[in-house]
């Protein structure tokens, strides 16, 4: 065969290559735009200012979802308080400490387990866990299970955060006699920082879409709460409590909370982005 | 160059000084690895020791020895012993921060940490003393000169070092070495990742430390043992084949394996 034919033929099947890989590509972006698309046109539709000052309605009346949001607010901030310090001690632990032992290594693969675990089955642990014997369903559960989505999640970011920083780094600050907890403290979660952060807002955006978790555990509540030991409302049980509803208002709210949680999670995953990416650039 | 000139002049001037760190029988195990090999060899106090020979030689592994920094990684283990003004830094009752407060390291890749260029050689400092600002202004600004770093830095003290060039980030690292005042200072292989012209810079700063602090430099480059050093330890294969004045290993080497290393035969 001629070099000339083989070149020939080399061209075509990177073309259907690349043809193939594009097409697969503009598949995905397709259903992306389309579904970003219907949320924030019938979002927008339904979106005015009394979705932040009144409460759920029952069906034909005006409302809004104040406490449906305030309550995710509130159990998403708490889970977020709960679970980082936990997920950046542990990741540290993971990173630090048990790098190459075998108890790292077997925390490791738990807690992936426990980040790939479905949510619903958290929803149903922290409810034999919390709610049985609490002897209902409370906000406070709904607390306790956002955590648990959060923790595996800080654990991960933060080990593999601390994994980058360059080995050289450590021994460098160890080599001034300063010992092992400070050079941790002072020099590593420093170098490490920006990617933590972006690790726990990512997890705040993880939640503060969850569902299945908080209707076994914080369940809902038509009126407002801010009281952790009742039911509590949250934006994603209202979206799909009245999105399953047969009233047209309650399809109108349900609409505008999925477009609220939307552009919650974009702006936050944009932030963390710029986040990562200010600080990545001067360090290259 | 006639600063390095001077020094050196100087220097060969001197008689020879007393043995600041005396290694006796040292044997070096990675898990089932035997990387250092029964070596012994002395360290004279204010002169600069190259140690040279190809990758995996254990030239680095000593130099690790030295601060015991091999010792953060799990299945590392040192036997035999390393004296330093006679007292045996192997010896586990011998303080690690205590060690390394007298034996400071400058890496291959240079590492300031995620400050300022202040902060970079303060840190240090403020582990072991409690300093007022004007004082710790002083210890810094006295650490960057000693670095040969204070005429370019001295503007921006409070900008992020990792805006500093390579070559004055690794000069940054030395000085934050130097800041703690130790007797001995290990750099390995600290020009490896420099251009010549910073390499060059380092290289005459080494020539001025001599004055102050016993140095030991790993190289790969035996332009600069040659250069920079006075005295020449040339490993292979985990054991020391030969070591002595530095002129004599390049000149007229003992053994021929030095000289085939020496005149790249092989490595």
């Amino acid at each position: 065969m001629s070099a000339d034919l083989l070149f020939l033929k080399r061209r075509i099947i990177n073309a259907v290559a690349l043809l193939l890989s594009a097409a697969a590509a503009l598949l995905g972006l397709f259903f992306l735009a389309w579904i970003l698309w219907t949320t924030l046109s019938k979002g927008i539709a339904a979106f005015n200012v009394a979705l932040f000052t009144q409460m759920t309605p029952p069906p034909g009346e005006a409302g809004g979802l104040a406490n449906a949001l305030f309550g995710s607010v509130m159990m998403c901030l708490l889970a977020v308080l709960i679970g980082t310090p936990i997920g950046i001690a542990a990741g540290t632990f993971v990173a630090e400490y048990a790098n190459r032992h075998w108890v790292g290594a077997t925390i490791r693969f738990v807690n992936d387990i426990l980040l790939s675990a479905p949510s619903i089955v958290l929803g149903l642990f922290v409810y034999t866990l919390v709610v049985r014997p609490m002897g209902g369903f409370s906000g406070f559960a709904g607390v306790i299970a956002l955590a648990f989505i959060v923790l595996p999640v800080v654990v991960r970011t933060t080990d593999d955060m601390l994994k980058l920083v360059p080995a050289q780094m450590r021994e460098a600050a160890l080599s001034l006699g300063i010992p092992q907890w400070k050079v941790t403290l002072q020099i590593l979660y420093r170098a490490a920082a920006p990617g933590i952060v972006t690790g726990v807002l990512l997890a705040l955006a993880r939640i503060s879409g969850e569902t299945a978790p908080l209707l076994f555990t914080a369940l809902n509540n038509q009126y407002w709460s801010a009281d952790l030991s009742e039911p509590i409302a949250s934006a994603p049980v209202v979206i799909f409590q009245y999105a399953m509803s047969p009233f047209e208002d309650w399809h109108a709210l349900a609409w505008a909370g999925a477009f609220l949680i939307t552009v919650f999670v974009l702006v936050l995953s944009l932030f963390a982005r710029l986040v990562l990416l200010r600080k990545r650039v001067p360090n290259d | 160059m006639t600063d390095l000139r001077t020094t050196v002049a100087a220097r060969d001037a001197t008689p020879a000084t007393t043995t600041k760190m005396a290694v006796r029988r040292l044997n070096f195990h990675y898990g089932d690895f035997h990387a250092i090999k029964d070596v012994s060899l002395d360290i004279p106090e204010k002169r600069v020791t190259a140690m040279i020979g190809p990758s995996g030689c254990g030239k680095s592994t000593l130099l690790r020895v030295f601060n015991r920094i091999y010792s953060i990684y799990p299945g590392m283990k040192a036997a035999g012993e390393v004296l330093l003004d006679g007292e045996n830094i192997l010896d586990a009752r011998y303080s690690v921060n205590r060690l390394r407060a007298k034996v400071g390291m400058v890496f291959q890749k240079p590492v300031p940490f995620p400050m300022s260029i202040h902060d970079n050689i303060a840190y240090g400092i403020k582990h072991y003393e409690r300093l007022n600002k004007a004082d710790m202004a002083d210890r810094v600004e006295q650490a960057l000169r000693q670095a040969a770093l204070w005429d370019e830095v001295k503007d921006k003290l409070k900008q992020n070092a990792n805006g500093l060039s390579g070559g004055q980030q690794q000069r940054l690292c030395i000085a934050r070495a130097i800041a703690l005042k130790p007797d001995v200072l290990l750099l390995d292989e600290p020009t490896s990742a420099l251009d010549p012209i910073a390499t060059g810079r380092i290289e005459q700063l080494i020539a001025e430390l001599r004055n102050d602090f016993t140095i030991v430099i790993v190289t790969h480059n035996m332009q600069q043992a040659a250069r920079c050093s006075d005295f020449t330890a040339f490993m292979y294969l985990g054991e020391l084949v030969e070591h002595g004045v530095t002129e004599q290993i390049f000149t007229q080497p003992k053994v021929q394996r030095t000289e085939d290393y020496i005149t790249g035969r092989f490595g």
